[in-house]
Formats: C-alpha cells, structure tokens, sequence
C-alpha cells in the first residue's frame, strides 16, 4: 500500500465517490431493462521514474424503472514506482532498510530518495442502489469494497434527498462509514523509532492496523435559472485509528550541517539516522463544497470550488473550471484546476538531532505546504449507435516549499520539496446492451 | 445582534430563484447534469487523494430535468 | 440593547415577505378562457397530458397512453398530449422514436401549461364529462399503470 498513499485514498475516494455518485447519473436516454456501462482506461505517469499507475474500471448501471437504479463499478489498477520516501536529498549516496527489512537500497547523490520500488495491484468494487421512496423523496444505499496486498478497505453509505419548490430545490443528507485494515510489509514500525539493520525487526510490530471513517454530507442543490444550476455541499469526515504512512520516514540531521546524521550499520543496514513518521490516530475534517454549471447557448461551463479545514492543521482551496464546446459530433472540453494547502501542524522536512523529539511528525509531501495546477483536455465523440468514446490528457504540477524555519544549513542549497510533475491519459468508452 | 436563520435566507433565495417545470429543456440535457461524468469524478478524487491531503467535497442529487 | 434587536427582526420579516411573495407570484394562474376547447368535448372523459421531448418518463408513458385512448375511445375517452417544446423539431424528433397515437397540441410559449400550473413534468389531468378536473397524476409510474387505467373506467362507466 505505499505510496499512493493510500490509506485515507481507496477510502475516500471510493466513500466519496460513492457518495457522490449515490443518486446516478445521466442518460435522459435510459431506457428501463436495459444495461449502460462506462468505461475507462487511465495511465499516470509522474516524472523521474516516480509512480506510473495503469488503471481499467468498468461501471454498470441497470435501470429497473419508475427510477429504480442499480449501479456497480470494478476497479482495477496496477502501481508501479516510488514516491519521495520523506527523507531528505543529500550531497552523497544514502542507504536504507527496505521495509521487508530482508534488503538495502540506495539513493544517488543529489537525489531525493524514494520509497523502495514496489508492484501493487489493487481491485475496488463499488455498488449502489437508489430509488424514491416517495414522490419527492431518494433514497440511495451502498457498499465499498477494495482489497491490495497490504490493504483493505470496507464501507456502507446511505442517503437521502427531498425535492421542493417544484423539483427547483433539492436537500440531501448522507452518511458514510468505513473500516479500513492496514498490514504493512514487514511490519509496523513504532512511531519515530529509528530505522534499523536489515534483519533486524524489533522496532516493527506484527498484525494489523485498522482506520475508522465516519463520513457525513449535507446538500443543497439549487436551480438559479433555465440555465444554471448551483449545488453546496458542506462535510465532515472523522477518521480514528492507525494514520501513519508505515513506509515514510524523517531524516535525523545536524543542528549546524542540516546533513543527515552518519550512522555505521552492521552489516547491511542504513548508513544515516532516519525515523519513522508517527500521525495523531485521529483526524477531523470539514468541507464547505460550491459548484456551478451553466449553459450559454449550446456549450457548457461548469465552475467548482472547495475550502477544506481539519484539524491537523491543514487548510486547502480548491477551484476547477470546464467548458464544454460542441465540436462537429462530439464536444471538447478544456480543463483547469488549481489547489492550495497548508501544512500540517506536525510537518517537519526534517528532525533536528540532539532536540527533543516533537509527539508528532511528518515529512510526507502531502502533508506539506504546496500549490497544484492541472491544465486538461478531454475530447468526447458520439458514435452513430448512440454511444461516445472520449480522450482526456491532462498535466499535473506541485510545487511545494518548506517554512524557512525549518531550513537547516546545506538544506538550503538543495531541492527543499519534492516537486512533483505527472501526465495523465484517458481513454473512455461509453456504451449500451 | 440576533443572528438570522440561514434557513430564512436560503428558503427566501429558493422561493425567487428556479424554473417552471416545462421550462427544463436545458437543465434535462446530459452535460447540464451535475453528475454526468461519475467515473471520471471517481478517479479524478481517487488521483487527488493519493497526491493532495483534501478530498471528496462533492454530493448527489437535483437539478437536471426535474422529472417525475 | 433595542435598536439591534428591532433592526434583524425587521430584516427577518423581510426575507419572510420576500420568500412568500415569490412563492405567490409563481403560483398565480392567469384567468383564461379555455384554451384545450374542451367545450366541445363535454361528455367525455379527457385525458390531458402534458410531455416535452426531454422528458424520459414520457418514453414510457406514451405506450400506456396509445393503449387506453385505444381501449376506451369507444366508450368516451379522449387522450390529448400537449408539447411544451420551445422548438417543434424536438417534438417531431420525439414523435418519430415514440409514436402517439392519440391528438397533439403544441404549446411551445407554455400558455397552457402556465395555465394549468403545472406542478411537474409529466403531469396528466383527468377531466370528467362536466368540463370539471377530476384528477391528476404528476410524473409518469410503471407500477401505477393499473390503479389508473381502473380509474379511467369507473370514470367512463359514470360517465355513460
């Protein structure tokens, strides 16, 4: 489960995807009985021989009438690569225990370190049921269920929506929970412990983790006119349990140099002092959600923005923008989003040796200070039998910086952030039996 | 100063603004949808979460074509 | 203190006014004369209902609609679709994929269904033999199907 990152990703996403996607969408042309499907197949490919993923999912969704819906959709995707590891770049190679503890391996000088190379494969599925309850009423259930070797995830939702003002309003209320069961590779390290030689476990401690999320949703969609609809959404999500990365660490370095703390390993092991990253085992964060989407003449526009605030110390802006164009048969669609956030209060690019070690810490570039901009384009085609293919490419930039307090010496010479950069492509096909 | 009921605000917002519903031919088409691209929502929040600390945000229902 | 308290009470009443009067504006009906001639169709029992090309419950509705104008014509239903399409090209559009086998009028400037005030889409009235409206069923359900069609027949049946 490294990278991705994925403890709070597959949860989220896939509770929030579902909970998103509770009242199904689309297709004025459904016809009862019959199957539509969606299909995707996505690459992402980071820069500097990071994470390259390949994705394929598939969503089925039956309409069983008088809007009766069933909705399922399987997820499959392959990850391969590493991302930056949390230890700091330094003027010579750097060694470290791989988190199997059975090996070493090295970073070159002048480079940030990754995590250990790894394949992961994971499988996601999720499914859901909506129908009214009465005539104004929608009622939506569903189940989440993700699986990767050192991962799993399992979820339920519910929600409802009533309609007023003649279908003109809408108010929504929904609730997620979900339980979450982490088993790293080799082991969980104990917080801030240090990383030790290979063969050498004792700092790690066996069994699983498991991470409990309570998700909750209150929606207010709004018609504005014929040809704007506004949608707000505020959440709360409440995580609690095992929220650390097992595999991030923090460099341990001198008070003057800012470089990595030499350390003579026995046999095989790491040549620095590095520790491994310890989180609060809970997080509480809120969401106030805005969207837009309006239509001059035939093209569309769709206008978003997010403010998330928690309690970790993070704050973070999020606006996207999409015009969707009539292009011969199909349409093209720009896309552009920019995102903001703040650190966490726990956030240090490194530890300072000799000073006392702070409860909790993090060097996970996540949970940094950086700004993200993506420029897209998707371009979609009707088929003549009434369904669309689509092509959708899009780059990915972060940059990132570390608070100038927290620059320690040499630090200052070197790449402080890992900055990341990442091209996505996407192939979709839209059809129905 | 006391403070007024967001509902009072938000009842009063709704009461003005909307459609008759034979006035929804726009809002009925699918890209007016405010769900009419799920799996790419899906995995656009699914690469975000991995990358970025937020996530999800977005809800489920209304709009559109206001029928039955 | 009382200035404070006065000055968002009297904001408070204004929102109230504001919401209300805008619930009022949309709800009034102007007064017309009748628009459907159903004057001619006194006797009858009329079926009024109201579709647009957009509207996918209409696909289904359609079918059950072709089935009993079919059935009880002969014993005194009459089956009008009104079009609320702003353009005539969506309808045609609509007809050929979904044929009606019953009359249709247009109301693209939605006169009539401003009218009758519709309370949704689809929406279908019942006019009994009097002119008078005797039901109405918004959106269009599979599984009310029969309870209508059982509705239609104790009206005819009173009607003859």
């Amino acid at each position: 489960m490294k990278d991705k990152d994925n403890f709070n990703a597959t949860l989220a996403a896939a509770t929030c995807a579902l909970l998103g996607s509770a009242a199904t969408p689309v297709a004025a042309e459904e016809e009862a009985g019959r199957w539509s499907f969606d299909s995707t197949l996505l690459y992402y490919g980071e820069s500097d021989d990071r994470v390259q993923d390949i994705s394929a999912a598939v969503s089925a969704l039956r309409d069983f009438g008088d809007e009766r819906k069933l909705s399922a959709t399987l997820t499959a995707d392959t990850l391969t690569g590493a991302s930056a590891s949390g230890a700091i770049a330094l003027n010579r190679p750097q060694t470290f225990t791989s988190p199997s503890g059975r090996a070493v391996y090295t970073t070159a000088a002048g480079e940030v370190p990754l995590d250990d190379t790894f394949l992961d494969t994971r499988f996601a599925l999720n499914a859901s049921w909506s129908q009214p309850l009465a005539r104004l009423y929608t009622f939506s259930a569903g189940a989440s269920f993700s699986t990767e070797y050192d991962y799993t995830h399992l979820g339920a939702n519910l929600s409802l929506a009533r309609d007023f003002n003649k279908r003109n309003t809408t108010l929504s209320a929904g609730v997620a929970w979900s339980q979450d069961d982490v088993d790293p590779v080799g082991g969980r390290p104990i917080p801030l412990s240090q990383m030790l030689d290979v063969g050498n476990g004792a700092n790690k401690r066996n069994g699983g983790e498991s991470k409990d999320v309570l998700d909750l949703l209150l929606g207010f969609t709004q018609v504005l006119n014929r040809t704007t609809v506004l949608r707000v959404n505020y959440s709360y999500s409440d995580s609690s349990g095992y929220l650390n990365d097992p595999y991030k660490l923090l460099s341990v370095v001198d008070p003057l140099t800012g470089d990595t703390l030499v350390r003579v390993p026995v046999g095989q092991g790491p040549d620095g002092v590095y520790v491994f990253e310890s989180r609060p085992d809970k997080r509480t964060k809120q969401s106030l959600y805005a969207e837009v989407k309006h239509a001059f003449g035939t093209p569309v526009m769709h206008f978003a923005y997010r403010y998330m605030t928690d309690d970790w110390g993070i704050d973070s802006n999020t606006a996207e923008l999409r015009v969707r164009w009539p292009l011969g048969d199909g349409y093209i669609e720009p896309q552009l989003r920019y995102y903001t956030q703040s650190a966490a209060d726990f956030y240090r690019a490194s530890l300072v040796g000799g000073a006392a070690l702070p409860r909790y810490a993090s060097a996970d570039f996540r949970l940094g200070d950086f700004d993200a901009t993506t420029l897209g384009i998707k371009y979609g085609h009707g088929t003549a039998s009434g369904n669309e293919w689509s092509l959708r490419a899009e780059y990915y930039q972060q940059n990132g910086s570390v608070p100038r307090e927290q620059i320690v010496g040499n630090q200052a010479n070197r790449e402080q952030y890992p900055d990341l950069s990442a091209v996505i492509v996407q192939f979709g096909y839209r059809f129905r039996l | 100063m006391k403070k007024i009921p967001l509902c009072l605000v938000l009842l009063g917002l709704a009461g003005c603004a909307g459609v008759q519903p034979w006035e929804r031919d726009v809002l009925a088409r699918p890209e007016m949808s405010l769900d009419d691209s799920p799996l790419d929502a899906a995995i656009d929040d699914h690469i975000y979460f991995s990358k970025e600390a937020s996530s999800g945000g977005r809800g489920f229902g209304g709009g559109g074509c206001g029928c039955n | 203190m009382q200035r404070p308290r006065i000055r968002s009470v009297a904001i408070t009443r204004l929102l109230l006014s504001l919401a209300l009067a805008c619930f009022a504006l949309t709800a009034a009906a102007a007064d017309a004369p009748d628009p459907l001639d159903l004057a001619h169709l006194r006797g009858k029992v009329v079926l009024v209902d109201f579709w647009a090309s957009w509207c996918e419950p209409c696909r289904h509705s359609f079918p059950w609609l072709n089935a009993m104008q079919a059935k009880y014509a002969a014993r005194g239903l009459v089956v009008i679709g009104v079009n609320v399409d702003r353009e005539r090209a969506d309808a045609d559009r609509f007809l050929r994929d979904v044929p009606a086998e019953f009359r249709i009028v247009y109301d693209p400037t939605g006169a009539l269904a401003s009218h009758y005030d519709l309370p949704g889409m689809p929406v279908s009235y019942v006019i009994g033999p009097k002119g008078e409206v005797i039901g109405r069923h918004i959106g269009f359900r599979n599984a009310l199907r029969d309870e209508r069609e059982t509705e239609l027949q104790k009206l005819l049946e009173a009607a003859q």
